[in-house]
């Protein structure tokens, strides 16, 4: 069957009714999510991965994409209104977002930001499409050397991009593989760091620990007096932009597709970094550039675009590889394996008719955001007035149930509190959380991969360096983590990735 | 005033949206008589990955249990260390008829053997259910290998110990007994590999060179054979397997080694007796079924039912068979 | 030193929460390489479970001892600490929840938990504070009972467990 045929099919799976209402109440509560200050996407897609534990895998993970995407865009809206990022992707767009707002123009803002989104996201997911065959096939040069090369340039890319400090990037990251190696070693079934507790023997949860060190330690690390801020709806006349206002964004919205996808293929990028990039090349290039910082629709377009192109890109890794690009399509790859689906090569060979099904669901995904955020903005502007105390305590009650019916334990709500606190400690030592999330999920694979090299080479740790491809990609990782010693500089734009 | 009416309006949408997830399952404890209750699904564990063997299997029984039990029956799959992660979450699920596993011998039979292991079950905590099919194991070399045929492998395998790597689905599993076997009877010398995830790892690895050999189970190579992209130059059993009929079997090269994985399934022990008649009943019709027993012989496998009483039999047969042969995939201090 | 008595929120002296953190994850990783060294590094099989978990330790010990060397030659600006009110109420009472949902129920122990952080902690009305709580409770037992057929916690209490709770 060719790809057409196989997508088509993928549209009849994804359109029967209950599909189409899990992807739109993953649209919905995504862009809750999204807007909602305290919780971010990583924490608010593993929070509802408990939830849709008793669906079946295609509408679980429907579901699951529409809000991840979904976080994308409810981030967007803050940003614009609030001059607060409601996401870290979307902290670049602030500063022409909000003078935007100061200027009356909010209603165009977000209309453009939505368009731009749907732009960047479709035409992401039509790259989805496409590579999906020839990088599944490519999938079977990757041998357990290459795959665990693979996931090495991922980690040291994050690693080299997460906070200001390499080093506490690196204790986040090993933390995230002990973490993992609780409960029965995978390959030879000895137990491992269980302390005599039956209950880890499976592991621990992952769900917990990711809602607790994500979800749980930012609203640890509330102060007592926020104040819910004061929001007013745009009009509805307002939303639609002038002419103008759309001939000077389409540049800005390919520009953004491209940054965000090119960067959304590579391992170890997050959303942000997609968005800080676009809005630097917008300064560069665009004919508006000294508006920009002034309220500027380029500064809203582009970056928005980028984000949401981004985030549907690094799908591609992994449908195609198996490997997670940032720490919410870790989560995300989390959800997939609980189903059963191994995302990579296999999925399309064992599981096609989800995986199509899946695809076509994100085309459908970012058409229901696109119709779905700009009319509802008052909706989204209600919940962000609704008092702190009360989003706290509803979101306590989320986490709660959401641990708890992780195993139908309160062990697990346990769990959840103790990692909540390390989140706590960790975020208070300045220690980056985004890679603990990688190889938490990473860590089974990783080491799956380490010993099987090992053992085609029969102990020989030059596997490594003698195939040509994982040769490439340790070289690669080498040099990224060694990056401060040779006095590479990041990007300036890149110093204050929020998300990392 | 305006705030509370957000505020519950913020509540109420998002538990309808909750709710409106509607699935399955409801959950109460269970006496046996009215079981299975309507709408509460059964998980059906498979211990390996997806696309293996054991997994096609579960999935070809599954709609058919569902149709005699009348509710969803959700193959999950639950992988590594050989099948042990999945065995201990089924052996430690509560014995109410809603959590099922498949089983495979030998790797559930032998996991508990080894202390090594530290497996936190034994034989007696299975309840066996029903046995499915016996699957033999081949050995298979890529098909731009010069070897031809078993005897001219085994050889070079002998003349150059761990030349050549081959794969198993994990320490301890029905591959690594073959291969111990077979380097036992015949002096052969391979260096293993084990993938223990399950077949469709061990499989893929094959395919895409990274392992020389491929020590697997008949239907894990019934495809590959057809489409060229494996040569089997030895079957484990008596007889040759009508799924392979040009495929010697390893007597007739003249070694004597025989091998392979049998598949069954299984609850967690202490069913109330009205659960497990209801699950033995519905899986034999399932594992019976005409179309099923069809679709699992074009994929190579031979349907051979056993009653859960004689599936526990032959369980229990094969622990006495596999503690002689265990040493073999010890590992040596 | 200069250069950093010119920034007014950092000190010369390496902060005591900062010395804790470097502390706790050396003892961690010292204790997963000795624990993995236990597990086997590398059997006659191959490569043994400790192989992996002792690479991490070395590599969390090693980090350590490096960020203490940063930390000792230019000390980091300490962060703007923790509300501690905060972090007891909310740690406690989640604590104090989860320990007693099994023997409550969930509708009843969540009941309680939800009204204290909206009427004693958050300070809204009794009114609004009653009507979360019971749709938080009350409502979500019900909802994912019946909507999603999960199945919440119900008491363990005899009499509470009549009244359905």
């Amino acid at each position: 069957m060719d790809t057409l045929t196989e997508l088509l099919g993928g549209f009849a799976a994804a359109m029967t009714w209950q599909n189409l209402i899990f992807a739109f109440l993953g649209c919905l509560l995504g862009t809750i999510i999204g807007v909602l200050p305290g919780v971010g996407p990583v924490a608010g897609v593993a929070l509802l991965i408990p939830l849709t534990l008793n669906l079946d895998p295609t509408g679980s993970i429907i579901m699951l994409c529409a809000i991840f995407y979904g976080t994308q865009y409810g981030g967007t809206i803050t940003s614009v209104l609030l001059n607060t990022p409601g996401e870290a992707s979307s902290a670049i767009t602030t500063i022409d977002g909000y003078a935007m707002t100061k200027l009356g123009r909010a209603g165009a803002a977000l209309t453009l930001a939505a368009v731009g989104s749907f732009v960047g996201g479709t035409i992401a997911t039509i790259g989805l499409v496409a590579a999906a065959k020839p990088l599944g096939e490519l999938g079977l040069l990757v041998g357990p050397p290459e795959f665990f090369a693979l996931m090495v340039v991922g980690i040291s890319l994050l690693v080299a991009l997460a906070g200001k400090s390499m080093v506490k990037a690196l204790i986040s990251g090993a933390l995230g593989l002990l973490i993992s190696m609780v409960g029965i070693d995978p390959v030879a079934g000895a137990p491992r760091f269980t302390f005599g507790m039956d209950r880890l023997l499976d592991g621990v949860s992952f769900v917990a620990v990711i809602v607790g060190v994500f979800g749980l330690s930012e609203i640890l690390s509330y102060r007592k007096n926020a104040e819910t801020p004061l929001v007013h709806a745009p009009g509805m006349r307002s939303l639609l932009p002038t002419r103008a206002e759309w001939r000077r964004s389409a540049p800005a919205m390919a520009r953004g597709t491209g940054v965000g996808f090119g960067l959304g293929l590579i391992p170890g990028m997050t959303g942000s970094v997609s968005s800080l990039l676009s809005y630097a090349a917008e300064k560069k290039f665009s004919r508006f550039r000294h508006q920009l910082g002034k309220g500027a629709v380029e500064g809203v377009a582009g970056p928005e675009t980028a984000n949401n192109a981004h985030a549907n890109a690094a799908l591609i890794p992994l449908f195609t590889l198996g490997i997670p690009a940032s720490p919410t399509i870790a989560v995300l790859m989390g959800a997939f394996l609980q189903q059963g689906l191994t995302p990579g090569p296999s999925l399309f060979t064992e599981h096609s008719d989800i995986a199509w099904a899946i695809i076509a669901s994100l085309f459908i995904g970012n058409l229901l955001l696109l119709l779905l955020n700009v009319p509802l903005v008052g909706l989204w502007t209600s919940i962000l007035r609704v008092p702190t105390p009360i989003l706290t305590a509803l979101i306590l009650l989320f986490m709660v149930i959401g641990a708890y019916t992780i195993n139908f334990s309160v062990f697990d709500v346990f769990v959840m509190i103790g990692f909540g606190l390390l989140g706590l400690a960790l975020r208070n030592l300045d220690i980056p959380l985004a890679p603990m999330v990688l190889t938490l999920v990473l860590g089974p694979l990783m080491e799956r991969s380490l010993r099987e090299s090992l053992e085609i080479s029969q102990g020989d740790f030059s596997v490594f360096v003698n195939r040509p491809i994982s040769a490439v990609l340790i070289g690669l990782g080498v040099l990224i983590i060694c990056s401060p010693l040779l006095k590479f500089r990041k990007p300036k734009a890149l110093t204050e990735d929020p998300e990392a | 005033m305006s705030r509370i009416k957000i505020t519950a309006a913020f509540a109420a949408a998002a538990l309808i949206a909750l709710t409106g997830c509607g699935a399955n399952a409801g959950a109460s404890t269970v006496s046996g008589d009215d079981f299975p209750k309507k709408g509460k699904s059964i998980d059906l564990i498979v211990a390996f990955s997806s696309g293996g063997a054991v997994d096609t299997a579960a999935r070809l029984v599954q709609p058919i249990l569902e149709k005699e039990l009348g509710t969803n029956v959700e193959v999950i799959n639950k992988p590594g260390a050989g099948g042990q992660i999945g065995y201990t979450a089924l052996t430690s699920a509560k014995p109410d008829g809603y959590t099922i596993g498949a089983t495979g011998s030998p790797s559930v039979v032998v996991s508990p053997l080894d202390p090594a292991r530290g497996a936190k079950y034994t034989r007696a905590s299975f309840q066996p259910l029903g046995r499915q099919v016996v699957d033999p194991a081949v050995i298979a070399v890529q098909p731009d290998s010069p070897y031809k045929t078993l005897k001219e492998l085994l050889d070079a395998a002998k003349a150059n110990p761990k030349s050549m790597t081959a794969s198993t689905t994990g320490l301890q599993t029905g591959e690594h007994f073959a291969l111990a076997q077979i380097q036992e009877t015949t002096g052969s010398e391979f260096a293993p590999v084990h993938f223990s995830d399950g077949a469709s790892q061990a499989t893929t690895a094959f395919l895409g060179k990274h392992v020389d050999v491929l020590v697997a189970n008949v239907s894990d190579v019934t495809d590959l054979t057809k489409q060229g992209k494996a040569r089997v130059l030895g079957i484990m059993t008596a007889e040759r397997s009508p799924s392979l009929p040009d495929v010697p079997t390893f007597k007739e090269s003249g070694y004597d080694v025989e091998a392979g994985t049998a598949r069954g399934y299984s609850a967690p022990a202490g069913l109330p007796d009205a659960v497990a008649k209801k699950l033995e009943a519905a899986l034999q019709k399932a594992i019976e079924d005409p179309a099923v027993k069809e679709k699992m012989s074009a994929l190579g496998l031979q349907t051979s039912y056993l009653s859960g009483a004689d599936y526990e039999k032959f369980w229990a047969g094969q622990e006495e068979d596999f503690k002689k042969a265990l040493p073999l995939v010890q590992k040596k201090n | 030193m200069e250069s950093v008595v010119t920034k007014p929120r950092s000190t010369s002296r390496v902060a005591p929460s900062v010395l804790t953190g470097i502390g706790a994850f050396t003892a961690v990783g010292v204790y997963v390489l000795v624990s993995s060294v236990g597990l086997g590094l590398w059997t006659s099989l191959g490569p043994g479970p400790g192989l992996f978990p002792f690479a991490m330790g070395g590599v969390l010990v090693a980090m350590s001892a490096l960020w203490l060397v940063q930390e000792l030659r230019r000390p980091s600006e300490r962060s703007e600490g923790i509300d501690r009110g905060v972090v007891i109420a909310v740690g406690v009472s989640l604590v104090v929840l989860a320990s007693v949902m099994d023997l409550l129920g969930f509708q009843l122990s969540m009941f309680l938990f939800l009204l204290y952080h909206l009427k004693l902690r958050g300070g809204r009305t009794w009114v609004s504070s009653l009507i979360i709580a019971l749709a938080g409770s009350v409502g979500a037992f019900y909802a994912f009972n019946y909507g999603l057929n999960v199945a919440l916690p119900v008491s363990a209490f005899a009499p509470l467990n009549l009244i359905g709770l």
